[in-house]
């Protein structure tokens, strides 16, 4: 079993201290402990877990209040029974007062709920940025310690791929390859929402997963020459085991901060791309919400702050996380 | 017309026209709030003036500046003269650059659109029966290259309109081949490769045009930039849609189609030649491919260059209602002689059942809203093709359907009924537009609370027009959001081009048919309309839309339309040429 500089260190200061003899931990359990003691990341956490219990409870909540985002559901209101001739709502903001029927009121023309929309748009942005997430942290886990542990052309080659990839400009890119995907699926309708969807993620993995290749591999690059990778390949150890068993667990920190810090990018940058008109055309999403509110800030100011603070809260609690969980994995910080 | 407006929640093609007889007053449109009148939205134009002379001066108006025009889907249609048949071209085209026969000029006392002279001294003298026109043409007209034009250009134009295949967005189609002597036969310079025919003459400077049947609507049709002159020999059909040539007021300095078209003084144009236009601008600049909610905000905003500019696109529902409040005069209502339909495609939807049963399931008020169109200002209720106001037009009783009426309990019993509940209703749905996005939604829940099956299909707004509305192998039963404007109030510029069965196989589209209805009967009885005198057409044409409306349904009335736009603060004499629902061109110019 590998036992990390990290770990070492710790056991060291705490015999040094003679406080009292630890435990066998592992550096994720005291990573894990540290965090346990951080105010800003437990309340950011737990606000994290709020929105994500929200999402996913949105069916229920808005089946419960009778709210609906989606104005072709037999059961909505329709446009005219809830719009005066201009378009805006005769209940609830923004010329009448609060309604419990419609808390963040009803979204100018359709008469779809906002706080509705904004349920199923946190549900959205969820899956999206938690998905993208997953996928780009795997692939750049793999590529990073395929590349880092194998010396010579693949090195190269894949070296040469992230490089690549990270000197595209992946904003442009993005716009142009979303249209191209979709359109390629545009003739079936049931496919298309699905094919959407997919497109929005894979683009965010394909330009997501570099940076973090890059630093496994200069972690790997490191790791290789330690003494107990070379006891490893010595005795024999098999490479997928050593990859595995020995290479992996040393690597856990950067992962997982990456991952915690990635998600709140994705938030955004998923929030950002709807509202370019990128994608989903036909699923809320809070950047598509932004989008159309933007005309009736003037008069309707409450439309654009719902989704505004949805996606500000989301990803600053998400972010300030990622920032604690850095912290708590990275041995050289003390609190 | 071809209706070229912003198509908010759809997407439309129309014509356009003018009462052939008769007076009367309103439709004219007016400054901030007052409510449209809609009783007479088709009956404009019917004036006529024969005697009026250029130059044309309006008072206190000064010269300069270079007025911006914003569009969303303008300029995406050919501006060749002989091309030329969509509502924002035309006025475009009429209006400043191209010169024809006749003109129109919108009178400020009325309102109303006033026919008078252009290129002809006159507006024409007819044979007894009217089948032969005479049109003297003036001297001093001068092509923005300084040659003269002759009577010989004239005649030219004439004939090239009639060569359909060449130009099938055109007018000619419709009338130059149905009314011209041989027109039948003779299929235009391009197509049957010489400019002999028997329709059109020259004698001296006179043009004359024989009639294969009575035309007494011909001067209306002589305002069409179709009728006016081209350059023979350097008018090559695809490289003089790019650059036609002007004889109007201002001339093309830069043209990208569907992007944006530049416009110049033309020096050699002689207002004193010109008993309509005028030439206060430098310029204007027209931008096509803006998007609705960037114009309302430059509208709304009236900084900088937004001062000198102006829309003929609609402003949103809520633009209109803050305007309202903060800048009334620089809104401007008016109507335009249009009708919005629903077009089931009559090929496929066989029973009238089902036609009724849509008709009582639109969400009529929910489409509205949802596409930002105001009711009683720039959607007034339907219940038949022909806009109120044009002369013969009876009030057609539809089934007992009221104003904006939608009764989806009425819909599931007359489907129950016919045994069709269920029926799939395939409709286009950009997925690329917002709110055509919205409204699919609307009409989805709307259709299956009906009892139809909603079934949108996926298009996107480039592919639109060309694989859904003019494409008749598209799989959509129902397309949505169609539109034809008068040509002139004549029952004559509604009925058969909307109604008369088109062969579609040889064309390969639907001409202006968009229902794709053909009932051998209503063709023959068209034709019998055709026939009687000049003075009992209207009422004939006003029996005849009864009668179709209410046997066959081949078409869902869905409003006619207003038109409320807006403009920059320097902009000055803006008002709405109600004979096309566009700005009246030659009214406008730049204060300092």
């Amino acid at each position: 079993m590998a036992i990390t500089p990290a770990a070492l260190e710790e056991g060291v200061v705490a015999d040094a201290t003679g406080a009292e003899p630890v435990a066998g931990k592992s550096p994720t359990q005291i990573a894990l402990r540290r965090l346990r003691k951080d105010k800003v990341a437990m309340f950011c956490a737990f606000l994290v877990l709020v929105m994500t219990v929200l999402a996913i409870l949105a069916p229920v909540i808005t089946g419960a209040m009778n709210i609906y985002w989606d104005v072709s559901h037999p059961d909505a209101p329709t446009g005219s029974e809830v719009l005066d001739v201009y378009g805006f709502p005769i209940i609830g903001p923004p010329f009448n007062g609060f309604t419990w029927e419609h808390p963040l009121g009803l979204a100018p023309r359709t008469g779809s709920d906002n706080l509705a929309y904004l349920l199923y748009g946190l549900r959205t942005s969820m899956i999206v940025a938690f998905s993208a997430a997953v996928l780009s942290t795997f692939i750049g886990v793999v590529i990073g310690l395929v590349s880092g542990f194998s010396r010579g052309w693949v090195d190269r080659v894949l070296s040469f791929i992230t490089d690549m990839f990270l000197s595209f400009p992946s904003l442009l890119a993005m716009l142009a390859l979303a249209p191209i995907i979709v359109s390629h699926f545009g003739g079936n309708l049931d496919l298309l929402g699905t094919v959407q969807f997919v497109t929005l993620i894979v683009i965010l993995v394909i330009f997501g997963w570099m940076s973090l290749a890059r630093l496994i591999r200069g972690q790997v690059l490191s790791l290789r020459e330690r003494e107990f990778i070379q006891a490893a390949e010595v005795i024999g150890v098999p490479t997928r085991q050593i990859l595995f068993k020995e290479l992996l667990p040393n690597l856990i920190a950067p992962i997982v901060i990456t991952l915690s810090l990635n998600l709140p990018a994705f938030v955004a940058l998923e929030a950002g791309l709807s509202f370019l008109g990128l994608g989903l055309s036909d699923i809320p999403s809070l950047g598509k919400m932004v989008s159309d509110a933007r005309t009736y800030y003037s008069d309707y100011p409450l439309f654009l702050w719902v989704p505004v603070a949805a996606i500000g809260v989301l990803t600053l609690a998400l972010n300030l996380l990622g920032d604690s969980v850095r912290d708590a994995f990275d041995p050289r910080t003390r609190r | 017309m071809r209706f070229r407006k912003p198509i908010v929640a759809l997407s439309a093609a129309g014509l356009l026209a003018l009462a052939a007889c008769g007076g009367g007053d309103g439709g004219s449109s007016n400054n901030g709030g007052e409510k449209v009148d809609r009783e007479t939205l088709g009956n404009v134009g019917s004036g006529q003036d024969p005697e009026r002379e250029g130059p044309v001066e309006i008072e206190g108006a000064q010269e300069g500046g270079i007025a911006t025009v914003y569009t969303q889907v303008g300029l995406t249609t050919s501006i060749d003269p002989s091309d030329l048949y969509y509502t924002d071209t035309s006025a475009i085209g009429s209006g400043l650059l191209f010169r024809s026969l006749t003109q129109y000029d919108r009178d400020p006392e009325t309102g109303q659109m006033v026919l008078i002279p252009d290129l002809a001294t006159d507006l024409g003298t007819p044979n007894e029966d009217f089948t032969e026109w005479t049109f003297e043409i003036r001297d001093g007209v001068r092509w923005e290259t300084g040659e003269e034009v002759t009577a010989e250009d004239v005649a030219y134009g004439i004939i090239r309109s009639m060569d359909n295949k060449t130009f099938p967005g055109g007018p000619g189609l419709y009338f130059s081949n149905p009314y011209f002597l041989g027109g039948d036969k003779y299929k235009g310079p391009f197509t049957s490769g010489t400019t002999e025919q028997e329709a059109v003459s020259v004698d001296g400077n006179k043009v004359i045009i024989k009639m294969s049947k009575p035309f007494p609507d011909f001067p209306y049709y002589g305002s069409f930039p179709a009728m006016g002159p081209i350059p023979e020999g350097e008018d090559d059909p695809d490289e003089y849609a790019l650059r036609p040539m002007s004889t109007g007021p201002y001339k093309i300095k830069e043209y990208t189609p569907a992007k944006t078209l530049v416009l110049e003084r033309n020096t050699e144009w002689d207002p004193a030649t010109d008993p309509g236009r005028t030439q206060y601008p430098d310029g204007y600049e027209f931008k096509a491919g803006v998007q609705i909610d960037q114009i309302d905000q430059i509208m709304l905003g009236d900084k900088g260059e937004g001062q000198t500019s102006m829309t003929y696109e609609d402003i949103s529902a809520q633009t209109y209602r803050t305007m309202q409040n903060e800048a009334p005069d620089r809104v401007v209502t008016g109507t335009s002689p249009c009708t919005y339909y629903y077009a089931p495609d009559y090929r496929k939807i066989k029973d009238i059942k089902i036609r009724e049963a849509l008709m009582w399931a639109l969400p009529y008020n929910d489409l509205m809203v949802t596409g930002g169109y105001i009711p009683e200002v720039n959607a007034f209720p339907a219940s038949q093709l022909m806009a109120p106001g044009v002369a013969g037009r009876v009030d057609i009783d539809l089934f007992g359907h009221g104003e904006f009426e939608t009764d989806p309990d009425k819909a599931k019993q007359l489907l129950e009924e016919s045994g069709n509940l269920g029926y799939e209703i395939k409709f286009p749905w950009r997925t690329d537009n917002d709110i055509n996005t919205k409204s699919k939604d609307v009409l989805i829940k709307a259709l299956e609370a009906a009892g139809f099956k909603a079934t949108p299909v996926a298009t996107t707004e480039a592919k639109f027009e060309g694989d859904i509305i003019d494409n008749p192998d598209s799989e959509v039963n129902v397309r949505s959001g169609m539109g034809w404007c008068q040509d002139w109030p004549s029952g004559s510029t509604w009925i058969p081009p909307v109604f008369q069965s088109v062969d579609i196989k040889e064309l390969g589209q639907f001409g202006t048919n968009y229902a794709a209805f053909n009932e051998p009967e209503v063709d023959q009885k068209i034709n019998e309309v055709f026939e009687l005198p000049a003075e009992e057409q209207a009422d004939a044409w006003g029996k005849l839309e009864e009668e179709i409306m209410t046997k066959y349904l081949p078409i869902i009335p869905y409003f006619h339309s207003g038109v409320v736009v807006a403009h920059g603060s320097k902009i000055q004499g803006y008002e709405i040429d109600n004979n096309l629902g566009m700005p009246a061109y030659k009214d406008i110019w730049i204060s300092e």
